[in-house]
């Protein structure tokens, strides 16, 4: 009998070592992405993957964060919120997640946003645009990594504002992207340039093949320059049917993001010369030594050039890694405070968390496209850095924003 | 409500055209999709992933062979291919399910449309592709003090030869006489010693070589990307409904009314023009439940 206590001792007493010896062992930060990897989005929201990955493998190389590795999950939303939404749940119960990121569309990050400030879990909306995420919806677990809808309007605004353009036609995608995008633009043209005159607007269905129709009806109204409000899949068919009609001979247009790799690479050189956008990276400008390298990285690492997103990505990783690391702490609060507020050397240079709504401070580029010798796809030239400050809400508008919710 | 108080004449008649040149498409799919219903009696979803495969084909073909033969053999080798797919798919698969039920037929389709997305991401990834167009079809010309796309021009003619193909197919040719045959009455022709089973391998694959011909003849106006199978699947089931269930005819109209709808809808009323063709739908619908044209179903 007393063999069999000691044995059952000595078991016991193994099982508590072993059990306090692995609570010691460094349990890796965990951090799960829900995004839409299916579908025409991926071609986005993969290089945030990717990106993120480089920073992290790099951190975990050297031995990670305060002597722990930094996981990460992915889930694919399928531009789903309900989808995304439930992937969401399941990472913070099944995989136990200390923070989440993601997701290129904005109904799911709220979605997501409303659960993080339930669950107190950090939530790193990367991709989507709307401006409630860091402005009348924002609270302490939600952070805006990429610029938003008031942003990209407000830019465009300060760039059409300086030139001669007085009737305007507004065309864009029938749906919360394209109307946010249309409304802060010309809201804000006509607060900088009052004279300028709305001769109608068109507004197709998201996804919208080709454009033709729309070019010439647009046409026959004689507008002196074109607001384009559409994103994602609706920026290729539309330079090519700017191309074939000769649109961007005849007007001038803005498109917020028609300078970006994703819509001018697959077009190779026939895409339209001279049209206005706006984006928050090139991977040829800056000509910084911190964006060559980001850029030679990545593209060792995945074959191809970072697009937009990988900034975004990027940029999160730097986020989780440099917060720790000041926090000192795997706790969840100490985390915040430490990010509020905080400067990273980014790749497009030094960015900004601002505290007051946790968005991030990237400066926009507005450029015009330009075939240049050496590409064999049309580039944004005559770049102009617009600042975040001259173009983010002020802390007091979204004080006011979130007071009016 | 805002009128545009630009619309011209000239307008007008412009937007007629590209309305016309955009039915052309829609036709080629339609028609593909309502030979298939009509013969074979079976919906056909994964018709718009045929379509989708057939501009991507066109896309590498073209980037393959390069310049503007490239693109002239896209246009003809993308079907083609199609067609072969659709012909592994028929033999191997869809000709043993003919005596089931409609419904197994129909979550049959389903589930390829499925497979053919995910096959395609596969093969192609999820980047937009774009096929160039080769110079002489690149650029306008001025219509009514308008800009008119040279390639809409091209697709204005291309419609026409087609719908002339198809009809001498069906009326002119033995396998076309059979196959509408077959369509009403697939017992009897079957008692005459006339192998139905392979009359419907052939109208099946000539109704996804149109989906191909579609898809190829698309690919320079738009991006070619995952997700073109469900936009254009919806509008041709939508054509062939209003046509008249199986009447090739009726897909032609329906396509007109569909195109042209949309393209003055979005030159009249720019900000809804989103419901003009689905308003056309409706009213087709509403005198006509059978659709414009006699049904073969």
């Amino acid at each position: 009998m007393r063999r069999w206590m000691m044995l059952a001792g000595l078991f016991l007493s193994l099982v508590l070592v072993w059990s306090v010896g692995s609570a010691l062992a460094e349990k890796p930060i965990k951090v799960g992405i829900v995004d839409c990897y299916s579908g025409p989005p991926s071609t986005y929201t993969n290089d945030v993957r990717d990106a993120f990955q480089l920073a992290v493998d790099k951190v975990n190389a050297e031995g990670g964060v305060l002597d722990r590795k930094i996981e990460f999950v992915t889930r694919d939303s399928k531009f789903k919120v309900d989808i995304g939404l439930a992937a969401a749940k399941e990472l913070l119960m099944r995989e136990e997640v200390d923070i989440l990121m993601g997701t290129i569309n904005s109904a799911l990050a709220l979605a997501i946003s409303d659960l993080a400030e339930k669950e107190k879990i950090p939530f790193f909306a990367t991709f989507s645009k709307s401006d409630k995420i860091s402005g009348q919806a924002g609270h302490r677990y939600v952070f805006q990594i990429t610029e938003n809808t008031t942003v990209a309007g407000k830019a465009a605004a300060a760039g059409l504002a300086k030139r001669p353009y007085v009737k305007y036609w507004i065309a864009g995608d029938d749906y919360e992207y394209g109307h946010a995008i249309a409304e802060n633009a010309w809201k804000h043209l006509k607060e900088l340039k009052p004279e300028v005159e709305l001769l109608g607007q068109s507004w197709w269905k998201l996804g919208e093949p080709d454009f033709t129709p729309y070019i010439t009806s647009i046409l026959s109204a004689k507008p002196d320059a074109v607001i384009i409000a559409t994103g994602g899949a609706g920026c290729v068919p539309f330079l090519k049917a700017a191309h074939a009609t000769g649109f961007n001979k005849q007007v001038p247009f803005f498109m917020h993001t028609a300078t970006e790799l994703s819509t001018l690479k697959p077009l190779g050189l026939e895409a339209p010369e001279g049209v206005i956008g706006t984006s928050n990276y090139f991977y040829y400008y800056p000509e910084t030594p911190e964006n060559q390298s980001f850029v030679e990285e990545f593209k060792k690492a995945f074959g191809r050039e970072p697009k937009v997103g990988a900034l975004y990505g990027y940029i999160t990783a730097q986020l989780i890694i440099e917060g720790y690391k000041k926090a000192g702490a795997f706790d969840t609060e100490k985390f915040i405070d430490a990010v509020e507020g905080m400067d990273l050397a980014t790749p497009v240079g030094k960015v900004t968390l601002r505290a007051c709504d946790h968005q991030a401070m990237l400066p926009m580029y507005m450029g015009v496209t330009k075939k240049v010798e050496g590409y064999d796809f049309l580039i944004a030239s005559d770049i102009v850095t617009i600042p975040a400050e001259e173009i983010i809400p002020s802390c007091e508008e979204i004080a006011k924003t979130r007071e009016a919710k | 409500m805002e009128f545009a108080a630009h619309v011209s004449w000239e307008a007008l008649l412009q937007q007629v055209l590209v309305g016309l040149s955009r039915t052309t498409i829609l036709f080629i799919v339609a028609s593909g999709l309502s030979l298939v219903l009509g013969v074979l009696r079976i919906p056909n979803v994964f018709h718009g992933s045929l379509y989708m495969i057939g501009a991507f084909l066109a896309y590498s073909v073209a980037v393959f062979i390069g310049g503007p033969a490239g693109f002239a053999v896209a246009l003809l080798a993308a079907p083609l291919g199609v067609a072969l797919i659709s012909l592994i798919v028929e033999r191997g698969l869809f000709c043993r399910l003919y005596e089931r039920e409609h419904l197994m037929l129909l979550l049959f389709t389903f589930a390829f449309m499925l497979v053919f997305s995910d096959l395609v991401k596969l093969v192609w990834g999820s980047d937009y592709r774009s096929l160039s167009l080769p110079p002489m079809l690149q650029g306008s010309f001025t219509i009514l003090n308008l800009p008119f796309p040279r390639y809409n021009l091209f697709l204005l003619l291309v419609g026409p030869v087609v719908a002339f193909g198809l009809w001498f197919l069906t009326n002119k040719t033995k396998i076309g006489k059979i196959a509408r045959a077959a369509s009403v009455d697939r017992e009897m022709v079957g008692a005459v010693g006339i192998n139905v089973s392979w009359v419907f391998a052939a109208v099946f694959i000539i109704g996804c070589f149109l989906a191909g011909l579609g898809g190829a003849l698309v690919a320079p106006t738009q991006n070619i990307t995952q997700g073109m199978d469900h936009a254009i699947i919806i509008q041709a089931f939508l054509i062939v409904i209003i046509g008249g269930l199986g009447n090739i005819w009726g897909a032609l109209l329906g396509a007109l009314i569909f195109g042209l709808t949309d393209a003055i809808g979005i030159l009249i009323l720019p900000q809804f023009a989103i419901v003009f063709p689905y308003a056309a739908v409706v009213i087709v619908l509403i005198f006509r439940p059978t659709g414009l044209l006699k049904a073969t179903w």
